[in-house]
């Protein structure tokens, strides 16, 4: 039977090993042998490599090697999840400050880091362009990027704005940011003969496969890939990037295991970013504020070795009912790493769509909550078909209540307490989760052993979600043993297949596998129970067996009962199934409700109180899910008041890459979130009624945030962040 | 841009012992050097690539570790100790990850150098359970799920024992402001402070 482990408040199975120190994350195995390596990274943005002086660095203690483009073998350039376009130390053109020019190798990591200071390089430098502002050329709409379309059209957008009974036109935008996860990225290749094995800060080990068996033109079973524990990724180790390849490549020309962990100041042109963006909205609607044409063009920084496009407008496209749309991504070239995918990419259009709905509700005299309701839809935009169990409505309810919205002062700038303004702002929020491939397909197994024990294997990753916790819990639940009793095995290629885990895919993804694969070998010690004479339960139809605790009871009798450990000890090998099953992409929903307070003189905002409700499907653990709203609600926070990497215009170099200046929400910054879910299965779920959700709590913040500066002072800021200048 | 290697040579044996003479009081770091042949840290000068044997007291046990003068408290312990528990985020004091006890006080070990450290005693997070039994900071974290990745728990959790220790865990606005100096980018922040507050009451009973 159910012991109901799946729902509940479960505390973290890997919590021990996280607070003790014992859990080996990729860049704390110990490889004997392993030489440090350490990127020297071009200064310029744009031109060429003309002369390379390794004699200082060689010279260096310590100092085994310096590679470059003349050392390399030549590499294939993978495709997607490689989103750079090219492969550093293949030539010599230099497409942005921070490119890898060279590699060092050495002994240990000062020596190797003193060396790669020592490596002379003259280039020959172009003149950059570092910003939307600065392009030389008009932003283009790029092709399509994974089939999917930056154009999308529904009805007649102009003809619709044109005879709307209201309209509003405003143009956002938000700087470039940087994930800046606590660990760095790392890697450590280790070489045996035509075989690798790769400790890889990945959210994919097998898009790390992937990617190096394309580079290297080596068979996929030929590369292993670890990453038991990661230290945060946000997005920014989904992608496979170029010091996983150079390391693995050095690694090969050094005939020794290398280890490369980058600084902080190399993540902010070596491993994405969210790109600079701007947006030019147009909204129609009637008079009580019912959507009626959404005209949207947005702008994205592009790289000149890569076109795609990061900062998604599903939330124009989808999250309301409008009959008329008119999206177009652009994007402008420029001589900056390429961007990526970042923690919820809808952020940064969702913020101009949330804001615009705002300044839509205040134009029309209509409450920014029931001007929601009004144009909410149960059909998918873009399919036209039903959608199933969506509850966003009793997300307003619930934390429109659970905020006090109805006591919410009638006009900007009305409440003042002391020398701050409080202002009170809503936004809904909204994220489109991944499914994972079809082929291969996500695949569990499970092995129970002669101690009773169950051993869950799947190549997921635990990110800081909680993964291991929740296979726990499903494993558990389906088996009928306590939680103690599940080993989950994961962060390996050699495992059963899963994909990344990003798009807040992991648990819509690996939930039904691991679910089945569980039930799978109940049912195969079930019946290895029933069939053996030495068991009480022999004779006994399988199907009026049940188990929990650990043990197989007959259902109408339970003095009649045996063991996991008996059965499979009297069978006298482990019992080993798999399962898998595909999931399907899909939305989750919330609303975002918060105050905030803005000094009258010094302009400074703070963010005071936060309530959130969220429709999650069913909520698998409320402990790791409340974890991804109070993340969320924070990185909000950072993104509409803080962060914001600095380019220099003349050179095209970051000037902030150091977590000193580039500033993201430290403990006195974060108040106190409220979070309530909205807990129900979704019919169209085959996550035992689970969504995706991980992503879906930033989206709304940032606009609520500007939505309560403009009602504590009547100021709308539209281009984030939101700091102290613009409200002066 | 290519640096002369003059911070290597300019590490004498005067400005390598300065912070540990007061400390030292030749507990740890005399007698390695007074047996030994005479090392580079004892003829007064060390050459780029050279390195120094010396003895750090890590977690209530004296570990003699051979290092160059630059090498980081941080590096020596994760690099040559093997206590990769103490973790690098930045490696110049920004995010926190490295945070260790020296002599009781939380200290960024990414700056300090390993050779300054001589005679003290330090704690990483992998000695602060009391064999099987966890510190009442460790198990709050827990409680509370105070962290998800992990990637800073190691420092918050050293940081947090520091903090309740000089008296800067009274109230939640006491905690945010003192815990200020550890980054969470999974941002478990609100449950942090619950368990820092949790477990400064457990230690005050």
């Amino acid at each position: 039977m159910n012991d109901g482990l799946v729902g509940r408040p479960v505390m973290r199975v890997d919590g021990r090993a996280k607070v003790t120190g014992a859990a080996r994350y990729p860049a704390d195995d110990p490889v004997p042998g392993a030489l440090h390596g350490f990127l020297v990274t071009s200064t310029v943005a744009r031109g060429e490599v003309v002369g390379i002086d390794k004699s200082a660095a060689l010279a260096h203690p310590g100092v085994v090697a310096v590679y470059t483009h003349a050392d390399l073998p030549r590499l294939t350039v993978p495709t997607f999840p490689y989103i750079k376009g090219f492969i550093p130390l293949q030539g010599t053109a230099v497409h942005h400050a921070g490119q890898p020019v060279a590699i060092v190798l050495a002994t240990t990591v000062e020596q190797a880091g003193e060396g790669a200071n020592l490596v002379r390089i003259d280039y020959r430098a172009e003149p950059p362009t570092a910003s939307i502002d600065d392009a030389p050329q008009p932003p283009h709409l790029p092709k399509p990027f994974r089939n999917r379309p930056n154009e999308i059209a529904r009805g007649d957008a102009a003809a619709a704005l044109a005879a709307a009974e209201v309209r509003l036109e405003a143009r956002y935008s938000s700087p470039p940011r940087h994930h800046n996860p606590i660990e760095p990225h790392a890697t450590t290749a280790q070489w045996d003969g035509d075989s690798v094995t790769v400790h890889e800060t990945a959210q994919g080990v097998n898009l790390t496969r992937s990617v190096l068996s394309t580079a290297f033109g080596l068979p996929p079973d030929r590369i292993r890939v670890l990453a038991p524990f990661l230290g945060g990724g946000f997005g920014s180790k989904g992608p496979v990037w170029p010091h996983t390849i150079l390391t693995v490549a050095a690694a090969r020309l050094a005939r020794r295991p290398v280890r490369l962990v980058l600084t902080r100041a190399q993540m902010f042109t070596l491993t994405g970013h969210r790109a600079e963006f701007r947006q030019h909205l147009r909204i129609g609607a009637t008079r009580q504020g019912k959507l009626t044409a959404l005209v949207e063009t947005t702008t994205a920084q592009l790289s000149r070795t890569e076109e795609s496009i990061f900062n998604e407008s599903d939330s124009t496209s989808t999250l309301y009912d409008c009959p008329n749309v008119h999206i177009r991504q652009e994007g402008v070239p420029l001589d900056l790493a390429s961007s990526s995918y970042m923690r919820s990419p809808e952020t940064t259009a969702h913020f101009g769509l949330e804001t615009a709905l705002d300044e839509l509700a205040w134009q029309v005299g209509v409450d920014p909550v029931e001007l929601r309701r009004r144009n909410h839809t149960a059909v998918n935009q873009e399919t036209g078909s039903p959608i199933r169990g969506k509850r966003l409505l009793d997300c307003y309810r619930i934390a429109a209540e659970a905020f006090g919205w109805s006591r919410r002062a009638p006009r900007p700038g009305a409440t003042k307490d002391g020398d701050e303004y409080v202002g009170w702002g809503m936004a809904t929020e909204a994220h489109t989760f991944a499914a994972a491939p079809a082929t291969p397909p996500v695949t569990a197994s499970v092995t129970i052993g002669a101690d009773g024990r169950a051993v869950v294997r799947i190549a997921t990753q635990d990110i800081g979600t909680g993964t291991y916790t929740v296979i726990g819990q499903i494993a558990a639940d389906a088996l009928g043993v306590p939680l103690d009793a599940v080993t989950a095995v994961i962060g390996d290629s050699a495992l059963p297949y899963a994909g990344v885990s990003a798009g807040s895919a992991t648990i819509a993804s690996i939930t039904g596998p691991v679910d089945r694969a569980a039930r799978a070998a109940r049912d195969a010690v079930v019946a290895l129970a029933v069939a053996d004479p030495r068991s009480p339960l022999v004779g006994v139809p399988a199907a009026e067996v049940v188990t929990a605790h650990g043990h197989l009871f007959h259902a109408r009798d339970r003095e009649r009962r045996d063991s996991y450990r008996a059965v499979v000890g009297r069978h006298g090998r482990p019992v080993e199934t798999t399962g898998t099953l595909l999931n399907a992409p899909g939305h989750s929903w919330g609303a975002v409700f918060l105050e905030v307070r803005v000094h009258a003189r010094l302009g400074s905002v703070r963010v005071t109180r936060v309530v959130t409700a969220h429709d999650l499907g069913r909520v698998m653990n409320r402990r790791t899910a409340r974890g991804q709203v109070l993340g969320g609600v924070t990185w909000g926070i950072g993104h509409a008041l803080m962060e914001h990497t600095a380019y220099d215009r003349s050179t095209a170099r970051v000037v902030n890459p150091n977590l000193s200046t580039y500033l993201v929400p430290v403990c006195a910054d974060t108040p106190a979130v409220e979070s309530h879910f909205v807990d129900h299965q979704d019919p169209d779920s085959t996550a035992l009624g689970a969504r995706g959700f991980g992503e879906t709590p930033i989206t709304g913040v940032p606009a609520a945030i500007g939505n309560a500066v403009y009602h504590a002072t009547g100021r709308r800021v539209r281009d984030l962040p939101i700091t102290r200048d613009k409200l002066l | 841009m290519p640096e002369p290697s003059r911070p290597a040579r300019a590490h004498t044996r005067r400005t390598v012992l300065k912070s540990t003479a007061v400390t030292a009081a030749g507990t740890a770091f005399l007698p390695a050097v007074a047996r030994a042949e005479p090392t580079a840290l004892s003829r007064g000068t060390i050459a780029p690539g050279e390195s120094a044997e010396i003895t750090l007291s890590v977690n209530g046990r004296d570990r003699v570790v051979a290092v160059e003068p630059r090498v980081t408290l941080l590096d020596a312990l994760r690099e040559r100790l093997g206590l990769t528990g103490t973790k690098k985020g930045c490696d110049r004091g920004e995010c926190g990850a490295c945070t260790v006890l020296v002599d009781g006080e939380r200290v960024k070990s990414c700056l300090t150098l390993a050779v300054m450290r001589q005679g003290s005693d330090i704690t990483t997070v992998e000695g602060l359970a009391d064999g099987d039994r966890l510190h009442p900071v460790q198990e709050a974290f827990i409680r509370h799920d105070a962290f998800q990745c992990g990637a800073c728990t190691s420092g918050q959790v050293m940081s947090a024992v520091a903090c309740i220790r000089e008296g800067h865990a009274g109230t939640e606005a006491e905690i945010r402001e003192w815990m200020s100096g550890n980054l969470c980018r999974c941002a478990c922040y609100q449950n942090i402070v619950a368990a820092v507050a949790d477990a400064a009451r457990e230690v005050r009973r």
